[in-house]
């Protein structure tokens, strides 16, 4: 009995190419189902704060019943099921439609809490400033939302990207689909999914961490544009200019 | 810039129409009448202060000022120009009705995810679209109008109530108003952060703005006052100079009103 080469038996050297395009289009599934669940969820958000019923009631449907499906099943249906009615999408297009329906309703529910978690008077103060209603919530409301939507906004991408590995369901080529063949392969299935698991782990810890540091960098107020760092800079400048001018004026 | 100058850019003293007029206003919600049949005015260069006990209307009246509330009915006419009238807003540009009245808040309401200096160049970008440059210049000499130049990059959070408040002065300022508006200014507060805020708010009278404060300090109302309103269950009971009003009222709910300031402290 030989332990040590026993633990390791796959040539991954062989795999890493299929890995890392893996990986890749995990990455990529993660982007685009963000990217859209974000739009999805607070498009939808917005509806469900609406005044307007005929706005809110569907806005409502949506977040409910996406929420209490499991995502395995929008998978199937986007796949499967629109293809048997004609409607062909290809793997990536179900996919990341299905993760953008699935995360959206998720993402709905932190936005809705977020804007609704931003005081009334906040609102008002704009008001009364004479800000309209666009610019209220573009530089009052919104920002302050996200805020306070930002943990829960990481959590979830993070999940989404964990997520994306149903996908092999529907053969989608990304890391789990990879993981799968070479199982199939090498008939290690420890091995790989042990492997598999520990690469999801580097991408997706650090990616945690990310996102709580920037959490607390929000939450300390920091610029998050540019033009934001460069009024604050320019504020910084003046106020040190003038709290040296006695002196600068001393001077011949 | 200094809050003198403020003030004789806008129009308020220049001109003798009535910055605030409303004549019959009646206010209700959901069926209970709030103001009834309310007539006030407000001269440029006054000062006006709204006394009286919590639910009598004071907020509602000061808040149909801007249309922050829409009043059932009434008129409502600001430096001569119709903005509410008979049951509809006549005023075509809100907006702008509101850059002309700078509105500050018993609870601050500053924007917490920006900083003093920030809070106090919003409107002036956003609203007025004033250059960044300027807009900051205009923040900062404000912010040390008001005492807080050291304060400048504090987030609201970091901030005494006191020193939230002054802010809060400077940002309604930041647009050069002809009429602020306070709603008790200092009711959140601890007597010392009272006191900053009632000095600044004593130089912003003698600068010649026009002010209307809603105010349980009667002694700082009748220092720093050309009217006193008293109101209760919606209705102006009582209105004059300070010597009538708070040293000699005539009605007699004023007098209990008065009476019960008095032996709270
Ligand atoms: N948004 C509102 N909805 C319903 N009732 C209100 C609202 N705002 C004020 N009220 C009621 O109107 C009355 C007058 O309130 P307010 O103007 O705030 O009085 P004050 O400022 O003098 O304390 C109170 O009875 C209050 O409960
Ligand atoms: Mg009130």
């Amino acid at each position: 009995m030989n332990p040590a080469p026993g633990l390791f038996q796959v040539p991954w050297q062989d795999y890493l190419p299929a890995l890392v395009d893996g990986l890749l289009k995990s990455l990529g599934y993660t982007a685009a189902g963000f990217v859209g669940a974000a739009a999805v969820g607070l498009a939808v958000a917005l509806l469900r704060i609406s005044s307007r019923r005929l706005l809110r009631i569907p806005a409502a449907i949506y977040t409910e019943l996406f929420k209490n499906v499991p995502l395995l099943a929008i998978i199937f249906i986007t796949y499967f099921g629109l293809a048997s009615v004609g409607l062909r999408l290809d793997a990536f297009q179900a996919g990341t439609l299905s993760l953008v329906i699935f995360y959206g309703a998720y993402l709905s529910e932190i936005f809705r809490a977020a804007l609704l978690g931003v005081h009334a008077g906040q609102q008002e103060a704009g008001q009364a400033l004479g800000l309209g209603p666009v610019v209220t919530f573009t530089g009052i409301i919104f920002p302050q939302a996200l805020r306070l939507a930002l943990p829960g906004t990481g959590t979830m991408l993070v999940d989404l990207l964990k997520s994306t590995s149903l996908l092999v369901v529907i053969s989608a080529a990304e890391l789990m689909s990879q993981a799968q063949l070479i199982a199939s392969e090498t008939f290690r299935a420890l091995e790989v999914y042990v492997v598999i698991s520990a690469i999801y782990f580097v991408v997706c810890y650090p990616l945690s961490q990310l996102v709580l540091r920037l959490e607390r960098r929000v939450q300390a107020g920091a610029p998050l544009s540019l033009r934001r760092y460069r009024r604050l800079a320019h504020a910084r400048a003046l106020l040190a200019a003038a709290e040296t001018k006695p002196y600068s004026e001393v001077k011949p | 810039m200094t809050i003198g100058k403020i003030e004789s850019e806008g129009s308020a003293v220049t001109s003798t129409l009535p910055v605030v007029e409303i004549r019959s206003l009646v206010k209700s919600f959901s069926g209970r009448t709030v103001l009834d049949n309310v007539d006030f005015t407000v001269k440029p260069g006054n000062i006006v202060s709204i006394i009286g006990r919590s639910g009598g209307g004071k907020t509602t009246l000061m808040r149909c000022i801007n249309l922050l509330e829409k009043p059932d009915s009434g008129f409502i006419t600001l430096q001569g120009e119709p903005v509410f009238s008979g049951d509809k807003t006549v005023c075509k540009d809100l907006a702008k009705l509101r850059q002309r009245v700078g509105m500050v808040f018993q609870r601050f309401y500053l924007f917490p995810h920006l900083t003093a200096v920030e809070n106090v160049m919003l409107a002036q970008m956003k609203g007025l679209k004033i250059p960044e440059k300027k807009a900051l210049e205009t923040a900062l000499e404000l912010l040390a109008e008001v005492g807080l130049t050291h304060r400048a990059l504090a987030f609201p959070e970091q901030m005494s109530g006191g020193e939230q408040q002054r802010v809060a002065i400077a940002r309604a300022l930041a647009l050069g108003p002809s009429l602020l508006l306070f709603d008790e200014p200092t009711s959140a507060l601890d007597p010392e952060s009272t006191r900053d805020v009632l000095a600044v708010m004593r130089r912003l009278a003698r600068s010649g703005m026009t002010m209307v404060i809603v105010t349980h300090e009667v002694p700082f109302a009748r220092e720093i006052s050309d009217k006193i309103v008293f109101i209760d269950g919606g209705h102006i009971i009582e209105q004059g100079h300070p010597s009538e009003v708070i040293d000699n009222p005539r009605e007699d709910r004023t007098k209990a009103f008065l009476r019960s300031y008095k032996t709270d402290g």
